[in-house]
């Protein structure tokens, strides 16, 4: 493979809380790569380690064993402020909630981490994935004053602004409802086809991971298989059949 | 639910913790400033009754002044001495003198300090009543001999043998030193210096020939101390002018003499207490009301359950109770410590107070205790009332911010505080009361303190302006996050507020009194040099000396300048004592009627004002007593307007007096071409003669008598210190609750990339805006309460409003350095946010 293609991956990932009788194995050599252009969903039940997994690639977290790379860097040799610098310029999120800074304006919120570096950015490609999110009249509002699917996409703008190698998104629909939550994954899409951004999102809903090119799915810390060109029918299909 | 909240409030402990600190700080100086009181009052008890031990009966005379400062009393002739022992009853009993004397060591300098521990000169006796045991070598006898406390000798390496040189009253000698003295069983009360003579030659050389203090008596055992004093009483001559006390009156009147001196400082004292607790009240109020709104959900998840509003509010009193009895009684034990501080404090700024041991009374505790307990709960009682009113559903949504509801309620009412603030302040200024003067500044900080919520996000958005220009987003995280929750930003701002308010009213009020030393002491000395001697009422420049400077060849004129205590009448002042002589053109007291250089020995000058009060023009007559009893009626002569005393007479009214007339200043000019060096050499050959006064040219003068307020300002500072403390540790705590609060915040800050460091600067920024509002406002705040004192003090001398410039910078800058310093421990708390549990637990 290509390495120059790959946008994130995990060389024999282990994480290991715990010591001893109480030990738990979250992440257990997990070797997986994320291509660069594609929408890749992470699937697995509660405790499959996905979110461990993606906190890790993305320097939220660090490994017991193995090594992650954004690019060509691995992380693993990086300072906290090293780590912090690339999660600020190469990489960006979207969370479940908490997504944005409550005192800060919608527009704040998506150029804060250019702010962080003290960088303008691209003003036209801003300008572009402002439009994309079709928020322009409700920039200079609070977040308090937005609804919920208008707050997630304010975050997902964020995230494309400084135009990331990869950008993770943890359940970011998980508290919206299902038209919200709908419209935040095509424009999800949407950033992947048309603005050639990367993203890799972990998800237990198999409608939201059906909007990805792949999905690798996860239990018991192991990489359980994977699909691509997934379905909602598919993806629900292939639970049941991990399940037993 | 006693159960529950006792549990709830274990269970957090970190919250227990610094609501505790709150309490501790506030009640401390409380506790520490009884301690200390009661230890000074002790220590005095135990040295006057260990000094009066073996002193049944105390006759002395009947002639005194009260000043309100401390008695004086007049002498009591020798010849009273021969009529005590033929008492029937009377096994012993000797002369006393506690005069004016120092010990000049041997490089020539004095012992002792003029602002220490006096220096006494007293009489050695071979007498069972006297106090002083001979420790080794002999009693003195005759004027070449004489006796030092075994300290003294100690501190100036004397030895039996040398020769000491002394200054008193009448001049400089030489003695022989042929004995070491021991007080009881202490080698030297208080710290004190003590030269000791033969009877004789101590009234001669201390006082006046054929005078002493007081005697000192002992019974022979028959008679009960109040039947001794009876039968000495009647035995005195009545021309004498005599009086017997019993050793326990004696002992006894002499301690409260002391503490009532002593009231005037402890009162002080505890005026600084109440401060800090106050301030220490806003911290308290602070913490319960951002723990409230942050257990807003636990609240509603007990509402929810089933708990009644009333258990939910009796829980957080409940948890105030129990918050406030411990911290208070840790607050106790801090004060135990904080009284040594005080103690050291006041060393450090001269004002030497003797404390032997640690005395603490039951009351003491149980006051701290209680006030401290009771302050918590008053401060708990509105949160928990907010807490009450939570609605169940609350507890499914996610916390609000809290906003200032009610503004225009809390406008009214903080304006109309303001108003009756500002009325008082008014009426203060034109004269009134100076209750009202109180009350106004009283009313003017409330207002202030209401209206705060109301402009703390204004103002903090303005304060953060330039920080956001400087720092970019960080900056206006931190210029938001000092704004978005003005009521909590108004209380963490409200002890710096306070603390800035009066360190600056404080030091307007000194720079005013300073100018108007300049100005009173530039207009009316006209010399080239000044010899004072700071000696707190006790002893001083003796006359002849001036009267040698003033006959130098290489001096045109010398005056001096005294202060002493007389009834004038119905008052007792400290009166001007003067040489209507030597004053021309050297020390000006500005006549307004009559002429300084004419004034009389039966001629009275009265300062302008003080004439119109007390009805005493021109050509009047006021009766005036002397310490010796002399009364007299003195003629009005004239009015002036510049003097520090209201009464000025001429020094000749003490000729053949026994009052020992001492001078505080003596002002000097020199003869035309002696050069300053000169001057200088042969005016100190004089003055370091007699060990005391510090030379100054008129310049040097006029700045170390205004530098003397510095240390009562030095003093202020140091009790508004702890007040300070408090405020930084009221913004450590609610800027530590603000991180644990905002923790999702900075999680998700530190997740899209902003590095410690920013964090660091964010928490810093927010602190120092808020520790900046609280200054500026409390700058603006001092200023204002600094004119109003000024203005309405106008009577007592002070006349002109001194804007501090420099010192009000050096507040400003101050207190952007508090708030650097207190977001040090926060902003460290904030960067170690785990991002992980912050973003994805929810």
């Amino acid at each position: 493979m290509n390495s120059t293609r790959i946008a994130a991956r995990a060389e024999s990932a282990s994480k290991i809380y715990g010591s001893g009788e109480n030990e738990v194995r979250a992440l257990d050599n997990v070797s997986v790569s994320f291509e660069r252009g594609k929408f890749s969903a992470i699937m697995g039940p509660s405790g499959s380690g996905k979110s461990t997994l993606m906190h890790c690639i993305a320097g939220l977290d660090s490994l017991t064993q193995g090594k992650v790379f954004i690019g060509e860097t691995d992380l693993s040799e990086l300072s906290d402020k090293e780590i912090t610098k690339l999660r600020r310029e190469k990489v960006g999120f979207v969370f479940q909630s908490f997504n944005l800074i409550p005192t800060l304006s919608a527009y704040e919120n998506i150029t804060l981490p250019l702010s962080l570096g003290k960088k303008s950015g691209d003003e036209a490609w801003i300008k572009q994935v402002i439009d994309t999110i079709s928020l322009n009249d409700r920039l200079e509002h609070r977040p308090s004053e937005l609804s919920g699917g208008q707050q997630q996409r304010v975050a997902v703008a964020r995230a494309l602004a400084t135009q990331p190698e990869i950008i993770f998104a943890d359940e970011p629909t998980g508290n919206l409802d299902s038209k919200s939550g709908s419209d935040i994954l095509k424009f999800m899409r949407r950033a992947v086809t048309d603005l050639k951004q990367t993203i890799l999102m972990v998800t237990h809903d198999a409608v939201s991971a059906s909007y990805a090119d792949r999905i690798v799915f996860l239990a018991d810390g192991h990489v359980a298989g994977e699909m691509l060109e997934p379905t909602p029918e598919k993806v629900l299909d292939y639970l049941k059949h991990l399940g037993e | 639910m006693f159960r529950l909240s006792l549990k709830m409030t274990l269970a957090r402990k970190g919250r227990l913790l610094l609501t505790s600190l709150a309490i501790i700080l506030g009640t401390s100086f409380l506790s520490g400033t009884s301690i200390f009181s009661a230890t000074i009052n002790s220590t005095f008890d135990r040295l006057f009754t260990d000094i009066f031990r073996e002193v049944d009966a105390y006759v002395r005379s009947t002639n005194s002044v009260d000043t309100g400062f401390g008695e004086q009393r007049a002498s009591s002739p020798v010849s009273a001495l021969e009529t005590i022992l033929k008492v029937s009853g009377v096994s012993a009993a000797v002369g006393d003198m506690q005069s004016y004397a120092r010990v000049i060591g041997k490089d020539g300098k004095p012992l002792g300090e003029d602002q220490g521990p006096p220096t006494f000169g007293g009489i050695a006796s071979s007498s069972a009543a006297g106090l002083w045991n001979v420790e080794t070598g002999r009693l003195p006898v005759g004027p070449k001999e004489m006796m030092l406390d075994r300290a003294t000798s100690e501190a100036g390496k004397f030895v039996i043998g040398d020769t000491v040189r002394v200054n008193a009253l009448t001049g400089t000698r030489e003695f022989s030193l042929v004995g070491i003295a021991n007080y009881g069983d202490i080698s030297s009360p208080g710290g004190a210096t003590f030269a000791l003579f033969d009877q004789p030659t101590a009234s001669e050389f201390l006082l006046k020939p054929g005078f002493v203090d007081a005697f000192l008596v002992q019974g022979d055992g028959t008679l009960s101390d109040e039947e001794l004093a009876k039968a000495i009483n009647a035995k005195l001559l009545r021309s004498d002018k005599l009086e017997t006390l019993t050793g326990a009156q004696i002992t006894e009147e002499t301690t409260s003499q002391i503490k009532k001196v002593l009231g005037f400082f402890t009162t002080f004292l505890t005026a600084f207490s109440f401060i800090a607790l106050g301030v220490g009240c806003f911290v308290i109020y602070n913490v319960f009301s951002i723990t409230a709104a942050q257990r807003q959900r636990e609240s509603a998840l007990l509402r929810a359950l089933g708990a009644s509003r009333r258990q939910v509010t009796n829980s957080l009193i409940i948890e105030a109770v129990i918050v406030g009895v411990l911290g208070s009684i840790l607050g106790f034990i801090a004060g135990i410590g904080l009284s040594q501080a005080l103690s050291a404090l006041l060393n450090a700024i001269g004002l030497e107070i003797p404390t032997t041991g640690l005395t603490i009374n039951t009351s003491a505790i149980v006051s701290t205790v209680l006030v401290g307990t009771v302050i918590t709960t008053l401060s708990a009682i509105l949160p928990a009332l907010r807490s009450g009113r939570v609605p169940p559903l609350a507890a499914m949504r996610e916390t609000a911010l809290d906003t200032v509801t009610g503004l225009g309620r809390r406008v009214r009412i903080g304006v109309l505080f303001l108003v009756v603030g500002v009325v008082g302040l008014l009426a203060a200024a034109n004269g009134a009361k100076v209750i009202f003067l109180g009350l106004g500044v009283l009313a003017v900080f409330a207002g202030v303190l209401v209206l705060g919520p109301a402009i703390s996000r204004p103002v903090a958005m303005l304060l953060g302006k330039p920080i956001s220009k400087i720092r970019g987003v960080t900056g206006v995280m931190s210029q938001q996050n000092a704004a978005r929750n003005p009521k909590r930003t108004a209380r963490t701002a409200a002890p710096v507020l306070i603390g800035v308010a009066l360190v600056t009213a404080f030091t307007a009020l000194a720079a005013s009194i300073k100018g108007e030393i300049r100005e009173t002491i530039g207009s009316s000395f006209r010399g080239d040099y000044a010899l004072s001697v700071d000696s707190r009422g006790f002893g001083g420049i003796p006359t002849i000396i001036t009267d040698k400077i003033d006959q130098l060849p290489e001096v045109a004129t010398a005056t001096g300048v005294g202060f002493i205590a007389a009834k004038v009448g119905d008052e007792s002042p400290f009166i001007l004592v003067f040489n209507p002589k030597t004053a021309k053109g050297l020390y000006d007291l500005e006549m307004i009627e009559g002429r300084q250089s004419s004034l009389g020995k039966n001629e009275i000058l009265i300062e302008q004002d003080k004439s119109i009060k007390k009805k005493l023009p021109v050509g009047s007559s006021v009766q005036v007593t002397l310490i010796d009893g002399r009364t007299m009626q003195l003629k009005v002569a004239g009015t002036y307007k510049n003097a520090y005393g209201n009464y000025a007479v001429s020094r000749e009214l003490f000729e053949g007096s026994t009052t020992p007339l001492f001078d505080s200043f003596v002002y000097i000019s020199t003869v035309e071409g002696v050069s300053d060096e000169n001057a200088r050499k042969t005016i100190s050959a004089i003055s370091s003669d007699i060990g005391i006064g510090t030379l100054e040219s008129r310049n040097e003068y006029i700045d170390s008598q205004a530098a003397q307020v510095n240390q009562i300002l030095a003093l202020i500072y140091g009790l508004l210190f702890l007040s300070v403390i408090i405020a930084i540790v009221g913004i450590i705590i609610t800027l530590l609750l603000s991180v644990f609060e905002r923790r999702h915040e900075i999680g998700l800050l530190r997740a899209v990339g902003m590095t410690r460091s920013q964090v660091r600067t964010m928490i810093r920024w927010e602190s120092v805006i808020t520790s900046l509002f609280g200054a500026v406002t409390g700058v603006l705040l001092g200023i204002v309460t600094g004119v109003v004192i000024v203005i309405s003090l106008n009577e007592s001398g002070i006349r002109g409003f001194t804007l501090p410039i420099t010192s009000t910078i050096f507040i400003l800058i101050g207190s952007f350095i508090i708030g650097v310093i207190a977001a040090v421990f926060p902003a460290w708390r904030a960067t170690r946010t785990n991002i992980i549990s912050s973003i994805a637990s929810n």
